[in-house]
């Protein structure tokens, strides 16, 4: 399978145009945010069940992951 | 989706771990209820419905154009794993938007070890000084989220084995993975060495004794599995190719090349279910209905 309008440079095909936002492949070296070794900056938030939630309080003492998803929409 | 879904399945493993799990998108509230409902999560997901977080944080998706609002505001997806201190041990980010790590991976990041599966699919070799093991780990493989194919190496105590570069004559450890057309091979992760100097050759060495995982995350692209057609077959065979030399601290054995086969399953697929356009296949929810909130914010 070559790459075509549908067909992205990973080989990776799905019913929308590759140039569709959806779509788009950052370059390399793109930013990935806060560094390996430092402090995850503290947030706060409303969170899917109306709570707010400031990150490192409501972690407390826990190891911790934060996922950056793209949407629970599209 | 595919990856909060998969790290809802493994949230009881995350709790017991005393490992907090948070996901957060630029959605809205509204949104992410509807989506936590329909998928049954159980851990927050954070409303960023400015962007303001993504933004501060520096991961704003800048090869989205603001002309292409609804979508503008989305962030490189990555993940975050921070220790008791809420420092980033470790971060994960991909280019491909479907590729996003396993659970698993997120999971054993934290607690700083791979944890072999009972069922995961595997194939051993080797003797009583070195026994390796490789093993398909995170999940069946899908087109996009990555999986592992780890090798462990149990080396008995005295043994090493060694990191690149070595001088001449010596082998260092080496992993390649080859598998059908599709299969999206990344470089080997491996784990921290410790220094071993060598008088008699001069030389300072990388090495690694105990046990010892070297892992290299794979996907499917869509010649091998394609949301556009059924899965068949649903199982592949991968090669694992082992080369390494275990030495002591007087003498070495001869370089050994370990050929392993481990069998793969794929993951099933709701063919049909990809024209609802939505990207969250299975999940029963009106999309449409917040998409066209998330249309509307953008004019305001």
């Amino acid at each position: 399978m070559g790459q075509n309008d549908f067909t992205d440079e990973f080989g990776f095909t799905a019913p929308l145009p590759v140039t569709h936002a959806q779509r788009k492949i950052p370059d390399e070296g793109f930013a990935t945010g806060p560094a390996v070794g430092a402090r995850l900056p503290d947030f706060e938030l409303q969170s899917h069940t109306g709570e707010r939630i400031a990150l490192h309080a409501d972690r407390g003492d826990s190891k911790a992951a934060v996922v950056f998803f793209r949407s629970a929409v599209w | 989706m595919t990856q909060l879904g998969e790290l809802q399945k493994a949230l009881p493993r995350f709790e017991a771990a005393g490992i907090k799990l948070y996901a957060v998108s630029y959605d809205e509230p509204e949104a992410l209820a509807a989506f936590a409902h329909a998928q049954g999560i159980g851990f927050p997901l954070l409303a960023d419905s400015g962007s303001a977080v993504i933004r501060r944080f520096g991961i704003l998706n800048t090869f989205v154009a603001e002309t292409d609002a609804p979508f503008y505001g989305i962030p490189f997806p990555g993940t975050y794993v921070l220790d008791e201190e809420g420092i980033v041990r470790e971060k994960f980010f991909r280019r491909h938007l479907a590729n996003r790590e396993s659970a698993d991976t997120v999971l054993e990041s934290a607690l700083g070890e791979i944890l072999m599966g009972e069922a995961d699919p595997r194939a051993d070799a080797g003797d009583e000084d070195v026994r390796v093991t490789a093993f398909f780990h995170g999940g069946p493989l899908r087109s996009g989220p990555l999986r592992r194919v780890v090798v462990r190496f149990e080396l008995r105590d005295g043994l090493h084995i060694y990191a690149e570069p070595v001088p001449d004559g010596m082998v260092a450890t080496d992993v390649i993975v080859e598998g059908p057309d599709g299969l999206m091979v990344e470089a080997p992760i491996l784990p921290p060495s410790e220094p071993l100097r060598l008088e008699v050759l001069d030389a300072d060495l990388q090495v690694w004794s105990g046990t010892v995982d070297i892992a290299v995350p794979i996907w499917a692209n869509s010649e091998l599995v394609c949301i556009m057609r059924p899965v068949d077959p649903n199982v592949v065979t991968l090669d694992v190719t082992v080369r390494y030399q275990a030495c002591d601290d007087t003498t070495c054995l001869m370089p050994r090349t370990e050929r392993l086969r481990v069998e793969v399953p794929l993951a099933p697929h709701d063919v049909p279910a990809f024209l609802d356009g939505t990207g969250h296949r299975g999940v029963d929810v009106d999309s449409m209905k917040y998409f066209r909130d998330m249309v509307n914010r953008t004019r305001g």
